[in-house]
């Protein structure tokens, strides 16, 4: 009855975020419903699914190959969080400096990786990374350096995985970090020099205190990225598992092996995680908005 | 008042008669006509599919009577998989309208899709002219006994050699007629090149199992992924172990340049002359001539080398079309005749076969036994030289090898070994270690199979 009586009374707005509740029912609850239901079945996409508890569940905790996956996507996860912030942090302060001539320029320099097309950059990486005839190679040869097999040993394969991911997405976050820069009052930085503040106390106490929000934006966006990285690793293949991530292990087992049921189970794994990652995020995000 | 409506009865009754009379004209015509509708044909096909279209476009045009406003389009798929995965999708969505009229596939993909009712059963069209088809053209698509796909080709594996090469070192190519000797003259080149030249190459991805492993020295060490039961036994059988020491041998023994194939790193690769063979199916004839164009004449080709004990010659690789089983699938009747005259009709055959030679595009031998016979088929060939690949072709496919089973798991089980060898070949673990992981796998992952007879 309570309900009822709050739903007439502010109807109004209840009715226009309806539509948006209707939609995210139709296309992202009920497709996760489903999932859920699948990753129960034993499927290949074509005939009836048969319905097998938690077989795959169990399967999956006995495969080295989603152990590999997942812990590779922690490394990309980690990495991608790291020098994606530090570098975007570093390039927009730069681009933001008062001095600096051709501004215009060198912001769109900056933003054309991320315009690329994933498949062309990838394929041009993999020549780049090649052992026998790859340019990294021939310049660390220059130093005396044995040529590596970037993507033939299981050791280095990631590496490349993670240069692509982070050159990709630096130029979007540098964008991101760059606006909240332009929003910081330079009031602040003139009492701060005229308190006789140089320019790394500057940053650090006025930049990083006013850029709390956005930086968590920025890890919240990169977490649930990294976790969904696929191009990169798809397309830069290393030997068997050794830099494959766990989408792109979902997406094989669906749509190379076939094992729909298997590919909902590690589905719904990849929703859990991003769903306790996010919730953890938000905590910490709230008790730093508190501080 | 009664009149007029005595008068409307009668018109009625007429305008009845005359709309039944017209619909039976017009159905009569329509049957009578046998025309297909206006529409395109699309195809799903992988590799190099567009140049397909060189000869069924002409082929529209010829039958213009039956076909007066059809079209054909052929969309390029990343591999089998991907076809199976577009196929899969659209049908489960319910999408027929998305579906293809027809598309290439391969035999580990081919009996999943059979087996969920995808694809035409053509075993009447097909099993009425296998007198005429070269031996097993038909073999990997037949599933419990039906033919589920028209076979497009029929091609060996083969050993691709430089003769340049074996002429500086002096080495005799027909030692390699056996995989031992085949061994024994990579040890050689390497020793008289001081390292420089390889035996060949292996890829650090899938395709060495592709490759190297289900298409080649697998079928033809006998080797078995399955039992009869369908219970994994390929870290016990004799059979893969015997393939697998083999590449082992050549890898370890570094007679294998690691690099991925179809790449320019390959190509660069042959043409510095630091690869002397290529072991591996016929279609590596279209790569080799339109990226090694510096080796033109160099090369020859010979039957695949066999292992001493065994003594069978390359499996066979066969690519099929299958119709899907949609519905209105108001094309198939001509897919099938398109089909027909592409296997039969040796004069427009020769003519396609001779435009792809000037593109340097890909073409295979026919798999019908009358075309075989033409000596068209076994014109010299420039880049091997003047000798004729199109003979070695056929020479190839004797005593073959049969092909590995397939089963409804294959494409999973092939990510598993492959995983294994891959491991191996970026030197994480031994072969031994590789063979033992393959089995175990298999065995947890995916345990007993439906061999299908």
């Amino acid at each position: 009855m309570r309900l009822i009586n709050t739903l007439r009374k502010h109807k109004v707005p209840y009715l226009f975020i309806l539509p948006f509740f209707i939609l995210f029912s139709i296309f992202q609850l009920y497709p996760i419903v489903w999932t859920v239901w699948v990753s129960l079945t034993k499927w290949n996409g074509i005939k009836q699914p048969v319905f097998i508890g938690l077989n795959n569940y169990n399967l999956l905790l006995n495969d080295y190959m989603f152990t590999d996956a997942f812990f590779n996507t922690v490394v990309y996860w980690v990495t991608g969080v790291i020098f994606i912030i530090i570098l975007s942090l570093g390039i927009a302060s730069l681009l933001n400096y008062n001095n600096l001539k051709g501004k215009g320029f060198f912001k769109v320099v900056t933003f054309l990786p991320n315009v690329s097309a994933a498949i062309a950059i990838g394929i041009i990486f993999s020549m780049l990374f090649d052992k026998n005839i790859g340019i990294i190679n021939e310049v660390i040869s220059l130093f005396g350096i044995n040529k590596i097999g970037w993507l033939t040993t299981v050791k280095y394969s990631k590496i490349p995985v993670i240069i692509l991911n982070i050159w990709r997405n630096t130029p979007w976050f540098t964008l991101i970090i760059l606006s909240g820069l332009l929003n910081i009052p330079e009031e602040y930085y003139e009492a701060a020099r005229i308190d006789g503040a140089n320019k790394i106390q500057q940053f650090f106490k006025i930049t990083l205190p006013n850029l709390t929000d956005i930086l968590f934006f920025c890890f919240i966006i990169l977490t649930v990225n990294s976790w969904k990285i696929f191009n990169e690793s798809y397309i830069l293949k290393g030997p068997s598992t050794s830099n494959m991530s766990l989408f792109q292990y979902m997406y094989q087992s669906g749509f190379t092996a076939f094992k729909m049921g298997y590919a909902s189970a590690i589905g719904v794994v990849l929703i859990i995680i991003l769903a306790i990652v996010s919730v953890v995020q938000f905590i910490l995000m709230r008790k730093n908005s508190e501080i | 008042m009664k009149k007029f409506f005595s008068l409307l009865l009668v018109c009625s009754i007429l305008l009845s008669s005359f709309v039944i009379v017209f619909s039976n004209v017009n159905t009569v015509a329509s049957a009578s006509s046998n025309k297909y509708p206006e529409g395109t044909i699309e195809i799903y096909g992988y590799g190099q599919p567009q140049y397909f279209l060189k000869y069924y476009r002409p082929w529209l045009e010829r039958n213009r009577d039956i076909a007066p406003k059809v079209s054909i389009d052929i969309v390029q798929t990343e591999g089998a998989a991907d076809v199976r995965e577009k196929l899969t999708m659209s049908y489960v969505a319910g999408a027929y309208d998305d579906l293809p009229d027809a598309f290439y596939i391969d035999p580990v993909n081919l009996v999943n899709l059979a087996d969920g009712g995808l694809v035409q059963d053509v075993t009447d069209f097909v099993s009425s002219l296998t007198d005429k088809l070269v031996d097993n053209a038909a073999n990997d698509a037949t599933i419990n006994g039906s033919i589920y796909a028209l076979p497009e080709s029929v091609r060996p594996q083969m050993l691709y050699y430089n003769q340049k090469i074996f002429n500086e070192y002096n080495i005799d190519p027909e030692r390699m007629n056996t995989i031992e000797g085949y061994i024994e003259v990579g040890r050689e080149l390497k020793e008289k090149s001081n390292g420089k030249v390889y035996l060949s190459y292996i890829d650090p991805g899938s395709r060495t199992w592709r490759y190297y492993g289900r298409r080649g020295l697998m079928p033809q060490a006998k080797a078995k992924i399955w039992d009869d039961n369908g219970y994994p036994i390929i870290d016990t059988d004799p059979g893969a172990r015997l393939a697998f020491e083999a590449l082992d041998t050549m890898y370890s023994e570094g007679l294998l340049l690691k690099t991925a194939i179809f790449q320019p790193a390959l190509y660069d690769a042959v043409n510095n002359g630091e690869i002397a063979t290529f072991y591996i199916g016929a279609f590596w004839d279209e790569f080799l001539r339109k990226n090694c164009t510096e080796t033109l004449g160099d090369w020859r080709v010979m039957p695949a080398p066999v292992f001493k004990s065994i003594n069978l010659r390359g499996a066979p690789v066969s690519q099929y079309i299958a119709i899907v089983d949609k519905p209105n699938a108001v094309y198939s009747g001509l897919i099938k005749k398109m089909w027909y005259d592409f296997t039969f009709d040796i004069e427009h055959k020769e003519k396609w076969v001779r435009s792809m030679v000037r593109l340097d595009a890909p073409y295979a031998n026919p798999i019908s036994v009358e075309m075989l016979k033409d000596e068209f088929w076994e014109e010299p060939s420039i880049f091997y030289g003047g000798q004729s690949f199109r003979k070695m072709e056929k020479i190839a496919l004797r005593n073959g090898a049969p092909n590995l089973v397939v089963t409804a798991q294959d494409a999973e089980a092939d990510i598993i070994i492959s995983n294994e060898l891959e491991k191996y070949v970026a030197g994480v673990q031994t072969i031994d270690e590789a063979i033992k992981a393959m089995g175990e796998n298999l065995r947890n992952k995916i345990g007993k199979v439906e061999v299908i007879k």
